[in-house]
């Protein structure tokens, strides 16, 4: 019979890999373990080993340290290093004075020696205990990850309500919980701030059947937040037919003024074959009107005790939001601030101008610059 | 005077390895010998090495106790003991019998 290869115990039986040049300590340790109903397999160097442990991960590696090739050692400290087999316990074989060896595989990360020549006795006790301790590892492992996934789908729900899906999967990627990646909010933080609203609203209230008028503010809503997630806003309200979005918060986003105004882009592109639908169904003329401004805004939880929404509070939010009123169909008006970020960006578009406008609160007419969009 | 030999009890569920593993102990023997004649002194150590590993895990603790003279011997460059407990193992080698229980 081939030792190396001999029958394979019944499902589920505890897997053991025996690593060990001399043909006749490997046919000697597998009929042993295959006599305690364990599924013993054999690896006569290191290369074979590392083959067999890649196809089907071992419960247990019993290692000779004196091989030619690749030493037991290494393969100890190969697999130790590796996730995937870390936790797999490997007994190494020593000769019994040999206690240099039993320092060097200590340092190697075994976590048994096993004398030569092998006592029957001694090495099934040893396997007995390692396999216990292998399989409450593997408990708590389990245990451990499955708090992880849970802890994770947590945060995910959490964050999924303010930002988009892939942000999401961002910040948990990049940090446990959250707090590696999130900028201190704790004051004044330089933002973007995006105002949108659907223009012909007022119309469509009352020309529309109220039972059709929530579908159809989904309906705009859905694309104007698929532009959000497609450049990693985070919306901050939505409230009648307008919705407040935020750059550089609550992740840092250098390039936070270009995301607004690709946003801005795609808001209109999206809606627009919608647009065209409710012309011909409704003879509705509607669109979209767009405000962007950056500044340092105040960002938290504002509200009573019994209702409270995550937010940004400050004058680029207002400033956005006069824009966003002023701003015709399809238009999206950029403040001062935010124009100045821009201006590598617009300095390649051909469809915008310079206005100057006195926006209400502000002593003095304020530069800004329009971009209209087409919506084809 | 009887011929002396060597008996040697082994678990009967080690049965069908015997021949194989006396076998590989017969080829061991000539290696040793080629190992002494061309004085490769840490070939011979190795396969004492080897014979003190496995014999006394198979139940042939005489095998494991003339490995360890020989390792000692190679190691030492002690060419007259390695040379007779190599005369030593070839005569248990001759003589020892096997009992399965």
């Amino acid at each position: 019979m081939n030792e190396a290869r001999g029958p394979r115990a019944a499902q589920g039986a505890f897997h053991v890999l025996v690593v060990d040049d001399d043909p006749d300590m490997v046919a000697y340790l597998t009929r042993l373990l295959r006599t305690e109903g364990m599924d013993a397999e054999a690896a006569l160097d290191g290369e074979q080993a590392f083959a067999l442990i890649a196809d089907s991960p071992p419960g247990l590696v019993l290692l000779d340290v004196m091989m030619p090739g690749v030493s037991g050692f290494d393969i100890c400290r190969k697999l130790k290093a590796d996730e995937a087999t870390a936790l797999v316990p490997i007994v190494l074989i020593t000769a019994l004075e040999d206690t240099e060896s039993r320092v060097r595989g200590i340092e190697a990360g075994a976590d048994d020696f096993l004398s030569k020549p092998v006592n029957r006795e001694e090495l099934l006790a040893r396997i007995r205990t390692l396999r216990r301790l292998h399989e409450m590892r593997k408990e708590l492992e389990e245990r451990r990850l499955a708090a992880e996934v849970h802890r994770k789908e947590a945060i995910r729900k959490a964050f999924s309500r303010y930002i988009s899906p892939r942000l999401t999967e961002k910040v948990l990627s990049e940090s446990q919980n959250g707090a590696d990646v999130f900028r201190d909010l704790s004051d004044r933080t330089a933002v973007v701030a995006l105002f949108a609203d659907l223009r012909g609203f007022t119309r469509l209230s009352v020309t529309v059947p109220v039972s059709r008028v929530v579908p159809m503010m989904n309906e705009f809503f859905a694309e104007l937040a698929t532009a959000v997630h497609e450049n990693e806003g985070t919306i901050f309200s939505m409230a009648g037919d307008s919705l407040l979005v935020g750059f550089n918060v609550p992740v840092a986003q250098p390039d936070a003024a270009e995301r607004a105004l690709a946003t801005a882009r795609v808001m209109v592109r999206r809606f627009a074959p919608i647009a065209r639908r409710w012309k011909s169904d409704f003879g509705l003329t509607v669109g979209i009107g767009i405000g962007i401004e950056a500044g340092e805004v105040v960002v938290g939880n504002v509200g009573s005790p019994s209702f409270m929404s995550y937010t940004i509070i400050g004058d680029p939010v207002n400033v956005a939001a006069r824009l966003m009123q002023m701003a015709s169909t399809n238009e999206i008006l950029i403040g001062p601030c935010a124009m100045e970020s821009l201006h590598a960006v617009l300095g390649e578009a051909n469809s915008f101008d310079r206005r100057e406008l006195t926006l209400r609160g502000k002593a003095a007419p304020v530069e800004v610059l329009a971009v209209r969009v087409a919506a084809y | 005077m009887p011929e002396k030999t060597y008996t040697v009890t082994i678990a009967k569920d080690l049965e069908d390895l015997i021949p194989v593993f006396v076998e590989h102990r017969r080829k061991e023997l000539e290696s040793l010998r080629a190992a002494l004649a061309a004085g490769a002194f840490e070939q011979l150590r190795q396969l004492g090495h080897r014979m003190k590993g496995v014999g006394m895990s198979y139940g042939f603790d005489r095998v494991s106790a003339l490995g360890k003279q020989i390792e000692e011997g190679a190691r030492t460059g002690d060419r007259g003991a390695v040379e007779a407990r190599i005369a030593e193992y070839a005569d248990y080698l001759a003589r020892v019998k096997v009992v399965y229980e």
